[in-house]
């Protein structure tokens, strides 16, 4: 990250270039030294709440341009939007919580992070440092996670998601109660809270945390959009032998709805997580415990939110069904085929004789007879003794 | 002669509808059988492969695969829908921190053509600055100073998008750190013309050279496309100016006239603050003692962008 200790250091620069007349080499090392590590020890032990980028990385974050390319070619961009970083929860935290093999100013490229790293905020149910480690250990287990039941490695390991592989840095999303429920923080309601809770930004945060957590915290659309990162990926899907499930999903109802905007029909997340778990638990379909097992599905339709006066039957909808595998599913092969075809020679015949009604409109005296083309009247020999 | 008007009408009318209905016809042809796509995996694999070039081939080079991969990712955005506000930006492939914005490319900067946006690579421990400079400096304002005893350069701002003077960009003053050094513009040297008006070093005319020179350069032998490369480059300076040209605790020696470009005090103030100014000296004393030495880093990082 930035420039971690600058603000202060710079107010210790004044008096650091003064004693540099008075100090050998050495000493001016050993001064600095001092210096840096003071400074970062009390970043720590004053564990603030709110983080407001006391350490002034944005001196240097804040502009878009912060960016390079590194050895394997990728475009590694430094910038932050501080607008953005204080509407979500890691606003609390300070830079170095997550960066931690930033000891110098400048810095060196730093390492990846490790969000299972404990920062200095403590989880307020078990008063412990709060870390995303119960998160990763979920993860582990799902069907998502790098090893297998016996603990050795799964098989195209890279293939496997980190935390940023779904999540980019999570922002609020405030919900308000007064006068119904409408987007954004209840000035209202937070009235009510800061009333007592007075202190910093405490109220606010927690105002925000609460209502974010109390509904989805993305949209349906993008859900499905981060799962078809990894599974619209033909090369993907090859490699770990499963069906282009985003294709068939997206031929589905519940896709429709969302694509016009809806976000109270079933997306990835509702279908594939056992009802009230972490979304982080995703299990197999083969797995008896998952959402998807055979035994589970009618159930999993029939949560509180969705289909909850369901029958039975309900389990018998298939989601993921690829009509263009006659060997899979040939009931659904040949149902499509017959349809389609029904319904294009109905249509393209009404077509075609729609077209030649306007040709004849356009062309009322043509005729592929030359007679009557001239507009001669034809008449027809009369048999002899006819009138 | 009003029958003639009202024939011609209905014929016209007639002819309307025959169009909509061969439309209609081809219209309905995907939605009947759209369907029929074959979204299995074969097919979707083939179909990838022959568009992005057998990424699936081992003995596809990877620089081609991340080439297909780029040309895929061209202008994608990410939304983020909040509820009370949505945000577009540009996406980044494997960035945590919202970008929060989409950005506007330098179409007109002629070095770019060939060098990219993402230029400096060389001096490991300043290129992520010196790219985040070239966001809003042409890379002819510290490439290409002035000889010893030649009159310096005037500096104006130009649009990314056309390349044309503009007056200094309103981002300037705002108070919003997000709009810090992204103002859709850039500055760049010139010089005033007798007749009183600016121009660009790198104006409307170089840059049409070297579109000429790109789109016909391979008629060209590989010695007369040196020699040109020779020419094109022949105005950039061994060392380029160095970080604290302008960002000197001494506002007058500033390379870049801060107050005519439009930075208000403040902003000013920050360039020039010891904050700034006393970083750099830190940065050269303690971790890149070389990296200021002529023929180092720097002349490596000039050398190391061309063509």
């Amino acid at each position: 990250m930035g420039l971690l200790v600058v603000n202060t250091v710079h107010r210790d620069m004044t008096r650091w270039h003064s004693a540099n007349a008075f100090l050998g080499e050495k000493s001016k090392y050993a001064l600095l030294l001092v210096l840096l590590v003071s400074v970062f020890c009390a970043s720590f032990w004053s564990a603030p709440v709110q983080a407001e980028d006391e350490l002034n990385c944005v001196l240097c974050h804040k502009f878009r341009g912060l960016s390079r390319i590194d050895e394997e070619g990728n475009f590694r961009l430094f910038y932050i939007n501080e607008n953005l970083f204080m509407k979500g929860p890691h606003k609390r935290i300070n830079c170095m919580d997550c960066h931690r093999d930033i000891e110098k100013i400048p810095h060196d490229p730093a390492k990846k992070v490790n969000c299972t790293t404990e920062c200095h905020l403590l989880e307020p149910s078990g008063k412990k440092k709060f870390s995303h480690k119960p998160v990763a250990k979920i993860l582990e287990k799902s069907v998502h996670g790098r090893f297998d039941e016996d603990g050795k490695p799964k098989e195209y390991q890279e293939d496997y998601p980190t935390c940023k592989s779904c999540h980019e840095q999570p922002l609020y999303r405030p919900l308000s109660f007064f006068k119904g429920v409408s987007s954004g923080v209840s000035r209202r309601g937070l009235g009510r809270c800061k009333t007592c809770h007075q202190t910093g930004d405490f109220a606010e945060d927690f105002y925000n945390h609460v209502t974010s957590r109390l509904q989805k915290t993305r949209e349906s659309k993008e859900i499905v959009e981060i799962c078809a990162k990894c599974h619209e990926d033909p090369a993907f899907q090859k490699r770990h032998g499963l069906d282009n499930v985003v294709a068939s999903y997206k031929d589905t109802y519940h896709y429709k709805a969302i694509r016009f905007g809806s976000d109270r029909t079933a997306d990835c997340v509702d279908c594939h997580i056992v009802y009230g778990e972490s979304v982080h638990s995703v299990e197999s379909m083969d797995s008896p415990t998952s959402a998807t097992y055979k035994a589970n599905i009618a159930q999993t339709c029939r949560n509180a939110e969705c289909h909850h006066e369901a029958g039975e039957g309900i389990a018998s909808y298939r989601v993921h069904v690829d009509y263009n595998n006659k060997e899979k599913n040939p009931m659904e092969y040949y149902m499509l085929k017959f349809f389609s075809g029904l319904m294009a020679a109905v249509l393209y015949f009404f077509i075609v004789v729609i077209f030649l009604e306007l040709l004849r409109r356009l062309f009322p005296n043509f005729s592929f007879n030359s007679a009557e083309r001239s507009g001669h009247a034809v008449t027809k020999p009369t048999t002899e003794g006819g009138e | 002669m009003l029958n003639l008007i009202k024939t011609v009408i209905h014929k016209l009318y007639i002819l309307v509808l025959m169009a909509f209905t061969v439309w209609y016809g081809f219209f309905l042809y995907p939605v009947i059988f759209g369907h029929s796509a074959d979204h299995s995996v074969e097919a979707l694999v083939v179909e990838s492969t022959e568009r992005a070039g057998s990424f699936l081939d081992e003995a596809h080079l990877a620089e081609e695969s991340m080439f297909d991969a780029a040309l895929k990712e061209q202008g994608s955005t990410a939304t983020t829908d909040l509820g009370y506000m949505v945000i577009e930006e540009q996406y980044v492939q494997g960035h945590f921190h919202h970008v929060g914005m989409k950005v506007e490319s330098d179409d007109s900067n002629l070095c770019l053509r060939c060098h990219g946006a993402v230029p400096h690579d060389k001096a490991k421990s300043i290129r992520a600055f010196l790219n985040m400079h070239a966001f809003y400096v042409a890379c002819e304002t510290c490439h290409i100073q002035p000889k010893e005893d030649a009159e310096a350069w005037a500096f104006r701002w130009y649009d990314k998008a056309e390349g044309n003077i503009i007056s200094n960009p309103p981002g300037l003053t705002s108070l919003d750190k997000s709009m810090y050094g992204n103002y859709g513009a850039k500055i760049a040297p010139g010089f005033l013309k007798s007749d009183g008006n600016f121009r660009f070093l790198n104006g409307a005319k170089e840059r049409a050279f070297v579109a000429k020179y790109l789109k016909e350069k391979d008629v060209l032998s590989s010695t007369q496309q040196s020699k040109m490369k020779k020419i094109i480059h022949r105005n950039i300076n061994d060392k380029p100016l160095l970080c604290d040209g302008c960002h000197t605790a001494d506002k007058e020696k500033a390379y870049l006239p801060f107050v005519q470009l439009g930075y208000p005090n403040r902003r000013m103030h920050d360039l020039t603050s010891t904050e700034v100014v006393g970083m750099i000296e830190k940065y050269q004393e303690f971790y890149m003692p070389k990296f200021l030495l002529p023929g180092d880093g720097w002349h490596e990082e000039t050398a190391e962008g061309e063509e």
